[in-house]
């Protein structure tokens, strides 16, 4: 047992450190791979966030985007309105990330309470799809805070290598993981699984369980919206259809799913595996990539649907 | 022993990992009254739902009229001939009490007597014939344990599972099941009866089984047990000053 | 835009509700069927739709037939597809009692079925033309197109067939139970498989319905589909799961809503409101509005 976990640690750590190797043996700037793992990361830590919520805490949410789609604007309309002070610098601005990661989970906190509160199963799941829905009209009709339908315009001329954007992807996809393995290992993650597990037992094991549902909800649109912050400083025009796609959505649950949600590794498998079907699709199929995408979706869950982390223990049970 | 209509063979079934059945045997004869009894958690409830089908053994073998059960689905179980009315009586409450009959019925073998059935039905609980369009959710406790052991017998089955029949019911109105049950043996239906009241249950039933944490304890006849000073005291003895 | 205000305008904006509201209703019907026994949110509903909106369009251009005689086409063949979704994709994952992985299977059918009619039709928007899609009624000055109230009609009838087979018939009555409680369902000998093929044929069967009622109507293109599935859904919540009449009122008020939302507050923040009704509904009164339902037993 002690040797597997150090073998896992050690295997961990040697792919973080080949990531950040990666860089420096290609093009950064031409290359398809570093956007592939920039894509890569970027879907890490949406799926980890919907992993918290949906996988461990067992609250499926259908409303991710909106969170995403928080997070970016949060970081464009700071940007954009200066409201972190004319002379401050914009450019991956830590504080501003995280805020668009806060601003999110205040947002889940609000919302959690009255739907967390009263709906439960599918209906929780139907609740956060009309949420989703709501936010984006919000933004639509936002005026010029917002933008309206053609959003914000990031201004772009910081822009010098995909470097940068390489480095705090990963640094993040790596700090949405091991987040997720520390909050796991905590009492609270034990508290998730147990009101995953059976709300009744739980409860009457003195879990409050509205408590620890909203936790687990802000949680992931915490990541989700830092997730939300970097890509929208990499597309610069954060608009309704981009970054409020209902993709953003279902792409998180795709992913935990595929490889293996409730698990700590099965959501980074899920995301470059995704992420590496997408940008080859892109690339030699681009006008039936997205039927190809689906097809495997349908595919995966008709033929392994316990993800590719289940699917291990499903072979060795057999 | 003749006739043998049931027959569990050495089953243990988990739920997750935990053991809830270990090694358990029983018998039941044709024509005969057999109940379960022990505490909460025993596994009783557990036994019934495996015969069911609802649950899978994962070791020993169930015989049903000589032909194995295991691996079979609770409605092929159910087209077979075993009617188990579960606990908290399984009654759809949104349909009526004449849909509830009806669908009592669905085997294909028992439509072909849909109408006897509901005769039969309706002459057995002339009550359930007053309020054949109310909702099955809208009668009392006792009217739906009637109309619950009635939908069962519109299968015609020929072994019914009982599941605590009498929980949550009048002394009174259970007395009455009790009488119900024991009518519908002298009529010639084989019951397999799950009970907390170990005392009435003991009374009627004509072999027992006493369970304990997932295994069989002891068994006997009906009234052997009962005569039994350490049933009497692990089971009844309380009842008794409470009733 | 108070000044405009009539008794003629509110009454024609209350008909175009109703009117328009009805194919949410016949969509919220095949949501409620399947979600009924399987306890999975089709999301793929309204693409599907959208998806026989096409057929109907190919049948009318490539092969002449009119609309209204295609549905005797598209509703055998798409209740035919809605066999073989259940036989091929959801059997195992519904025996498994997954309902995650059912749910990704509704969102993977989505995305394909979405992407593939990209392809195929391009994303134009497209609408079907017919001797009579302008014919209009005009009575006591309020306008009603006749290929809406033919698109009404249907509703009315496939709600009205469905109720009887939902009520008359024996497997009507066993996909009742088992929408009610799928293991007491079992217990008495229904056959779970039976029963979700049953629903998905009759839910994809209702799609290929309201497909043919969509087609001209409203413009419609590819990705048509999945706002219909969330309309269908806000329907679906507003009526109550689980009763075809409860349903077909939920898409009523969702219709009268859209219809009243964008003409008092705008079309965008009409969204929000039905959006918001939803999920009132949801928490306040998940059984439905027009529901009266009777406890666990």
């Amino acid at each position: 047992m002690k040797d597997m976990k150090t073998f896992y640690t050690g295997l961990v750590a040697l792919i973080v450190l080949g990531l950040i190797v990666v860089p420096f043996s290609v093009n950064v700037e031409r290359s398809y791979l570093i956007y592939f793992l920039f894509m890569a990361f970027i879907y890490v830590v949406i799926a980890q966030g919907w992993n918290v919520v949906g996988g461990y805490a067992g609250q499926i949410s259908l409303g991710q985007h909106a969170f995403f789609g928080l997070g970016a604007y949060t970081t464009a309309m700071f940007w954009v309105h200066g409201l972190l002070g004319t002379g401050a610098d914009y450019y991956f601005n830590p504080l501003l990330m995280i805020l668009s990661g806060i601003v999110p989970a205040i947002v889940a906190i609000i919302v959690g309470i009255p739907l967390l509160s009263r709906l439960r199963g599918d209906y929780f799941a139907l609740g956060s799809l009309g949420l989703g829905e709501i936010i984006r009209v919000f933004f639509v009709k936002g005026g010029d805070i917002t933008g309206a339908q053609d959003g914000l315009h990031l201004p772009s001329g910081g822009y010098e290598s995909m470097l940068p954007y390489y480095f705090v992807g990963l640094l993040l996809a790596v700090l949405a993981t091991v987040g997720v393995y520390f909050i796991m290992r905590s009492r609270i993650g034990m508290a998730f699984r147990a009101i995953n597990e059976d709300e009744v037992s739980a409860s009457s094991h003195g879990i409050n369980i509205l408590y620890y549902k909203i936790l687990a909800f802000a949680v992931g649109a915490f990541f989700t919206g830092v997730a939300g912050s970097l890509y929208g400083i990499y597309i610069f025009h954060v608009n309704p259809d981009s970054v409020l796609n209902i993709n953003y959505g279902l792409y998180p649950i795709l992913m935990c799913v595929l490889g293996g949600s409730a698990t700590i590794f099965g959501p980074v498998i899920g995301s470059f595996f995704m992420a590496g079907v997408f940008v080859i699709a892109e690339q030699h199929f681009p006008m039936i990539h997205p039927i190809i995408s689906g097809a495997l979706i349908v595919l995966v869950m008709r033929f392994m649907p316990t993800g590719i982390v289940g699917l291990k223990s499903r072979l060795q049970r057999d | 022993m003749e006739n043998l209509l049931l027959e569990v063979n050495g089953i243990d079934v988990f739920y997750g990992d935990v053991q809830a059945l270990a090694n358990v045997s029983i018998q039941v004869e044709q024509g005969a009254i057999v109940a379960l009894v022990g505490a909460n958690g025993a596994g009783k409830s557990t036994l019934l739902k495996t015969i069911a089908g609802v649950k899978q053994p994962s070791r020993g073998d169930i015989l049903f009229q000589n032909q194995p059960l295991c691996g079979r689905r609770a409605e092929q179980v159910a087209n077979m001939g075993i009617v188990l009315v579960p606990e908290g009586r399984g009654l759809f409450a949104n349909l009526t009490v004449l849909e509830n009959l009806k669908l009592g019925a669905y085997p294909v073998k028992a439509r072909a007597h849909l109408q006897e059935s509901l005769n039969r039905a309706f002459e057995l609980f002339p009550v359930l014939k007053e309020r054949v369009s109310q909702k099955a959710g809208a009668l009392s406790g006792g009217q739906q344990q009637m109309l619950a052991i009635a939908r069962a017998l519109m299968a015609m089955p020929d072994l019914l599972m009982l599941d605590e029949p009498s929980l949550g019911l009048s002394p009174l109105i259970s007395k009455e099941i009790f009488e119900l049950i024991h009518t519908l043996n002298e009529r010639g239906t084989t019951i397999l009866l799950v009970e907390q009241n170990v005392n009435q249950a003991l009374k009627i039933a004509q072999n027992a089984y006493v369970m304990k944490t997932g295994s069989i304890e002891m068994q006997g006849s009906g009234l052997e047990l009962l005569a039994n000073p350490e049933v009497q005291e692990a089971y009844i003895g309380k009842r008794w000053s409470k009733t | 835009m108070i000044a405009y205000l009539s008794f003629e305008l509110i009454v024609q904006l209350v008909v175009n509700g109703i009117l328009y509201g009805t194919i949410y209703g016949i969509a919220a019907i095949g949501l409620s069927l399947i979600f009924g026994t399987m306890r999975i949110i089709f999301l793929a509903q309204g693409t599907m739709i959208i998806l026989f909106t096409y057929f109907g369009y190919w049948l009318l251009e490539l092969a002449g037939i009119d609309p209204f005689v295609s549905l005797l086409i598209v509703v055998p063949l798409s209740m035919i597809i809605g066999v073989l979704l259940y036989r091929s994709l959801f059997k195992e994952s519904a025996e498994m009692d997954d309902k995650n992985a059912s749910l990704l299977l509704a969102v993977g059918i989505m995305f394909l079925v979405n992407n593939l009619m990209l392809v195929m039709w391009s994303a134009n928007p497209r609408m079907a033309n017919t001797a009579y899609t302008e014919v209009v009624f005009s009575p006591m000055g309020i306008t009603i197109p006749f290929t809406r109230l033919i698109a009404l009609g249907l509703a009315i009838l496939s709600a009205g067939l469905l109720t009887l087979f939902l009520k008359k018939t024996y497997l009507g009555m066993a996909v009742r139970a088992a929408s009610e409680n799928m293991l007491y369902a079992t217990l008495v000998g229904i056959n779970p498989h039976r029963v979700n093929t049953v629903a998905f044929a009759i839910g994809i069967g209702l799609a290929g319905v309201a497909g043919i009622g969509v087609l001209q109507i409203v413009p419609f293109d590819p990705f048509f589909g999945f706002t219909f599935a969330l309309k269908a859904l806000i329907a679906l919540a507003l009526g109550g799961i689980g009763s075809v009449f409860g349903a077909l009122m939920g898409g009523i008020l969702l219709g009268l809503l859209e219809s009243l939302g964008s003409f008092f507050v705008g079309g965008g923040w009409a969204e929000a409101v039905a959006f918001g009704a939803f999920l009132l509904v949801l928490m306040f009164r998940p059984e439905g509005l027009f529901v009266r339902s009777v406890k666990k037993a």
